[in-house]
């Protein structure tokens, strides 16, 4: 979700305060140079690459979303412009695979997704998904129930196995299997109850009952 | 080789991959992993095609949408060891163990803040806008 500062920042530029992007740098150069310089290793040079990435937010501007977070958008095309300068100088890690690879990586675009299911579809899908979790993961953080939320974020974001998660967190097998399945119910639930169809999101089918 | 290479990379560490949203240790790890495995190289191909066809999974779009990423305040709170212990026990796993690239270089910047004098800065900020700033609207 978009900061109101950010959204009055992007509302300046757009109309082409110089202030407003004198702004936009201060608040964002930093963490940006920090990004690109842990996989560079190389000061001027990922100054360079933070340099390019506020001349392709600029060029950008015309189709940035504001609904959009600032922060993730800058992070993004850096990370573009990261990609793009380590193939130029023949230093990116799958120079030397199959080209096919190199390029499928560069030309990971989701608003390029053509086929099957609409980019609207996707979106509605996908925003559904993040509010309900959005949601849990908030009352989680207020009722102090930290175990929980880092049982959920090694099973779907770094997809461990229930029993690394176990042996990792010193809890039991049976235990995460429970918080894996009472979380796969409530976003089954709020799919259902948002209209949109549940099997979209096959890791929600594979939990069994404990 | 190739099997121990493929079995140690996640599916959602492969998709973390594409968003470029690793720490470099474990970026590094699944490079090494894909250049000596085309099996991996497969799997990953066919995520990127699964992408493509719209198909997305809980994971993506709890790392697209940072759900559990702290602010910038409160990583500044954790710098200076002002949160409650839980969550300060979360934080430290969210960068440590996850190791999520965006919240690590928020951390490292704010590290840097402490630290760097001002000129340095004021430099850089200064170098950025006049590279860019001709692109504004009505400056063409
Ligand atoms: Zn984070």
């Amino acid at each position: 979700m978009a900061s109101d500062s950010d959204r009055l920042l992007v509302q300046q530029i757009r109309q082409g305060d110089p202030r407003a992007w004198d702004h936009l740098i201060a608040r964002y150069e930093g963490r940006l140079l920090a990004f690109v310089q842990r996989r560079l290793h190389d000061r001027a040079t990922s100054e360079d690459v933070v340099q390019e990435t506020f001349i392709g937010f600029l060029t950008s501007l015309p189709n940035f979303d504001e609904r959009r977070e600032l922060q993730t958008y800058l992070f993004t095309i850096a990370s573009h412009k990261l990609t793009d300068h380590l193939r130029r100088n023949g230093r990116h890690p799958l120079q030397n695979a199959p080209d096919e690879l190199l390029h499928l990586k560069l030309d990971d675009n989701p608003a390029a997704s053509s086929m099957a299911r609409s980019h609207e579809r996707r979106m509605l899908e996908s925003e559904a998904v993040a509010r309900c979790l959005g949601q849990l993961i908030k009352d989680w953080q207020t009722e102090g129930e930290f175990g929980r939320m880092k049982v959920l974020e090694l099973l779907f974001v770094k997809g461990w196995a229930n029993r690394d998660v176990a042996a990792f967190l010193k809890i039991n097998e049976q235990q995460v299997a429970n918080i894996r399945f009472a979380a796969v119910k409530k976003i089954g639930d709020f799919i259902r109850d948002a209209g949109l169809p549940a099997d979209v999101f096959p890791e929600l089918h594979v939990a069994d009952a404990p | 080789m190739t099997k121990a290479a493929k079995t140690s990379i996640s599916r959602e560490q492969l998709c973390g991959y594409l968003d470029d949203s690793l720490c470099d240790t474990e970026t590094a790890r699944v490079e090494d992993a894909l250049r000596h495995s085309e099996s991996l190289r497969k799997d990953l191909r066919s995520l990127m095609q699964e992408r493509d066809r719209g198909e997305h999974s809980v994971g993506a779009i709890w790392r697209r949408s940072r759900l559990t990423c702290p602010n910038r305040e409160q990583l500044g709170s954790f710098l200076l060891g002002v949160l409650d212990a839980g969550f300060h026990g979360y934080v430290e796993f969210h960068l440590k163990t996850v190791g999520c690239a965006f919240c690590l270089a928020n951390l490292a910047d704010l590290e840097e803040q402490r630290r760097e004098a001002a000129p340095h800065t004021h430099q850089r900020r200064k170098r950025y806008f006049e590279s860019s700033a001709g692109l504004l609207r009505g400056k063409r």
